[in-house]
């Protein structure tokens, strides 16, 4: 038996040190998750209500944001039944459409490295959750559903200081943001249906159990990074 | 062995022992830092703790790319010139603006001229290395204009018409000087800087 653990052991460290490379490779292109380019000067110039261009934009958010998918990959890693893919998902999409609709139309200014900096985290906390640590610190164990709920609502404020960042017009803007939300649930559920083909094709596969530690290992690392580049970010000012 | 691992149903998770999970997390955090330190601050921020930048060539990403604020060595400067342009009469105005310098400019006349942008680099002769960026007939033009290269940047005018057309040009810039090309003769214009 020692020996057998022994042999898991090396064969566990050898697969997260290749995992690790894997996700470094994915790093470089993945960072500056903001709206960007023409899209940005497109938004500032709308004046009146745009569903169709806010719903795209919305979906290209979701679609294009590591952070967010993440976490999404996270949330559904260990969810086989498909009753709690979507009570999990929709506690995550209420979570976010409360505060990207209020955040914006309160106009509650937060900061968005900050925010961004949270969502990193929210993949640490959520890659920790899959492997078991809180059972193991039970004085810290939050009910998961209601763990997917609270960082919705923090992923919700972050879209909100993205589409803030913008001098949007007051003229539309409830329909323009309420499309945008409509859009980043379209793109969320793109997203997500790829996510899980793929997650039900390796579970089928002996090397879904074997690396299901290692992913979320990766998982934690991604997370880590992702929040020292957020609060990098926020002690040093934008990144050049 | 390959057979499913502990699972809690409550909680939906693995069942991994605390020394493990710690590890893993010591290992990710570990990892993650290193990253940060050895590759994200050089290359995102231009800062070089480890001075791996430096060395793997990263600190050159931070400072290439273009933000919305450029700092430039040296103050700005304002220029305004008119010209009179008789019949047939052309005059060329060129700024020296090092490459990668800014000016912005507008121009207006009272009757149309044709007219060509377009800049010399430093050094070459004749029509060699010329570039030309708009040649129109027009009474009025403005912009931002940014150098490609160092040389002279400027515009070509001419009258075509029977009347006598007079044209002014303000302009502000990172220019060291100006250059106008007249009855085939040339002379330097210094400018002074804004402070």
């Amino acid at each position: 038996m020692t020996l057998l653990k022994r042999r898991f052991t090396v064969r566990a460290l050898t697969s997260h040190a290749l995992l690790l490379l894997l996700a470094l490779c994915a790093i470089p292109a993945a960072f500056a998750h903001t709206i960007a380019g023409s899209d940005a000067n497109y938004i500032q110039a709308i004046d009146g209500p745009a569903i169709a261009p806010f719903i795209y934009l919305g979906a290209k958010h979701m679609v294009t944001g590591y952070d967010h998918l993440l976490y999404l990959f996270g949330v559904v890693f260990f969810l086989t039944r498909p009753i709690q893919v979507f009570q999990f998902v929709s506690l995550f999409a209420l979570g976010h459409s409360i505060t990207l609709l209020s955040g914006v139309l309160l106009n509650l200014q937060v900061n968005a490295y900050l925010i961004d900096a949270i969502i990193g985290f929210s993949i640490i906390y959520k890659a920790f959750e899959n492997m078991g640590g809180f059972r193991t610190l039970p004085r810290f164990h939050l009910n998961p559903k209601w763990a997917v709920f609270a960082f919705g609502l923090i992923h919700g404020l972050g879209l909100a200081t993205k589409l803030q960042a913008f001098d949007l017009k007051a003229n539309g803007l409830f329909v323009n943001i309420l499309s945008f939300n409509i859009g980043v649930e379209l793109g969320q559920l793109v997203a997500l249906t790829g996510v899980l083909l793929l997650l039900m094709l390796w579970r089928t596969r002996p090397t879904y159990w074997q690396y299901a530690f290692t992913t979320n290992t990766a998982l934690i690392a991604g997370g880590f990074l992702l929040t020292a580049y957020q609060l990098s970010a926020f002690v040093l000012g934008a990144p050049n | 062995m390959d057979s499913q691992p502990p699972q809690d149903n409550d909680t939906l998770t693995q069942i991994n022992s605390l020394k493990k999970i710690g590890l893993a997390t010591v290992i990710s955090a570990a990892f993650a830092l290193v990253i940060l330190l050895a590759v994200v601050l050089p290359a995102e921020f231009g800062v070089d703790p480890l001075g791996t930048g430096r060395a793997l060539g990263l600190l050159d990403l931070a400072d290439a790319s273009a933000g919305p604020l450029e700092h430039a060595e040296q103050a700005h400067k304002t220029d305004r010139t008119e010209f009179i342009l008789e019949p047939f009469q052309s005059v060329e105005y060129k700024y020296y603006l090092q490459e990668g310098h800014s000016m912005v400019f507008s121009w207006a006349a009272n009757g149309d001229l044709i007219f060509d942008m377009h800049a010399d680099p430093e050094g070459m002769v004749g029509e060699e290395g010329v570039e030309s960026y708009e040649q129109s007939t027009a009474n009025a033009s403005a912009g931002v204009y940014r150098a490609n290269f160092t040389g002279i940047h400027g515009w070509f005018w001419e009258n075509r018409s029977f009347d006598e057309v007079t044209i002014r040009l303000e302009s502000a810039g990172f220019y060291d000087s100006a250059i106008v090309f007249r009855d085939g003769g040339s002379f330097e214009r210094e400018l002074g800087p804004v402070l």
